[in-house]
């Protein structure tokens, strides 16, 4: 019984946020509600962590990833990551799920729009269990990497080729091309 | 003792080895709505960033794996874990393809620290997009639409 108290103990002391120790610094985005953040947490598959639908692979990489705290075992949700082009955080977290990371950014959201409910949490870097802390950075290239036929100018979300179909199809503003030109007519 | 080592050991395994949480059913109306932009106000307030003036830059954050959530009638988010035949939240299609649309669904409903979560096991109807908050705000942002589609647009007139 001993042992297994001390063995509990260990796994208690191991949970404590490995980054607590380092300077929790970030450059803000000037975001609403932002706050510094910086824990360590195990990557999980939202939606099993949630309902308990768990695939063995972690949902592939095409499912949403949360953070489950050590320091308060909240659940915490990664909405996006460093890049300033649209990009979500599953790319630079799916390869650590199922282990423990730290990560260091901010936590989002005011009143006004949660209304009660939990911050969401804006992923600057990360780094894995004895690794080396690198930034959140990963979603452009793993884009450009898997859609090498969609060449040109201008940034990926200009080239993607399902989003160049909505928008031939239902035009900027969700209604179809004919309203775009009266649109852009009218207001520009 | 034993009640602590039961609870100590039981938070130690996965939560598919546990009993696996139950979700409310439910029927909701709302708004499928780009929850980043929402939250962060990194485009402005939260009125400029819902319906047709944020539809494309939705669809952009939608396809970049930035979740999807569900304002409802209520005024409160619900971020959706999966669609009905879709549980691609990260960038899935259907996720995509329904950005900015108001929707009544039956869904299943689970809290879980402080956020709720949604997964949506049929969609009953589908309003498009009523919102049309283009005639307040323009394209949120403001290049949303390219320069050379705008001057193609006014060249022609």
């Amino acid at each position: 019984m001993k042992s297994i108290a001390i063995a509990i103990a260990a796994l208690a002391f191991s949970a404590l946020p490995a980054a607590a120790d380092e300077e929790c610094t970030v450059k803000g985005w000037g975001l609403s509600g932002e706050e510094t953040a910086c824990f360590s947490a195990k990557v999980v598959d939202l939606l099993c962590e949630v309902t308990g639908d768990c695939p063995e692979d972690c949902g592939d990489g095409k499912r949403q990833l949360g953070l489950l705290r050590e320091d308060t075992g909240k659940l915490v949700y990664p909405q996006k990551n460093i890049q300033a082009a649209f990009n979500g955080p599953v790319v630079d977290l799916y390869p650590h799920c199922g282990t423990t990371i730290d990560v260091k950014g901010s936590l989002v959201g005011d009143e006004e729009t949660l209304k009660g409910a939990a911050q969401l949490f804006h992923l600057h870097q990360l780094r894995p269990e004895g690794g080396e802390w690198k930034k959140a950075n990963d979603w452009v290239k793993a884009w450009e990497k898997a859609n090498p036929d969609a060449k040109g100018k201008g940034p990926w979300f200009r080239r993607s080729p399902r989003i160049k179909a909505e928008i031939e199809e239902g035009g900027y503003l969700g209604y179809g091309p004919e309203e775009d030109v009266e649109f852009i007519k009218d207001w520009y | 003792m034993r009640i602590i080592l039961t609870t100590a050991l039981a938070a130690l395994l996965p939560l598919s080895a546990q009993a696996a949480p139950t979700g409310e059913r439910v029927t909701l109306r709302g708004e499928l709505i780009d929850t980043w932009c929402y939250f962060s106000g990194v485009m402005g307030g939260p009125d400029a960033v819902v319906g047709s003036a944020h539809h494309t830059c939705a669809m952009w954050c939608a396809a970049g794996g930035i979740p999807v959530g569900m304002l409802g009638e209520d005024g409160e988010t619900y971020m959706i874990l999966k669609l009905p035949d879709d549980d691609e939240s990260a960038g899935g299609d259907t996720f995509v393809e329904l950005t900015n649309d108001t929707i009544e669904a039956e869904a299943l409903l689970y809290e879980r620290d402080g956020l709720k979560y949604l997964v949506v096991s049929e969609i009953t109807s589908n309003e498009g997009i009523p919102n049309r908050t283009h005639e307040d705000f323009g394209v949120i942002p403001g290049f949303a639409i390219p320069d050379a589609v705008v001057d193609k647009v006014l060249g022609a007139e």
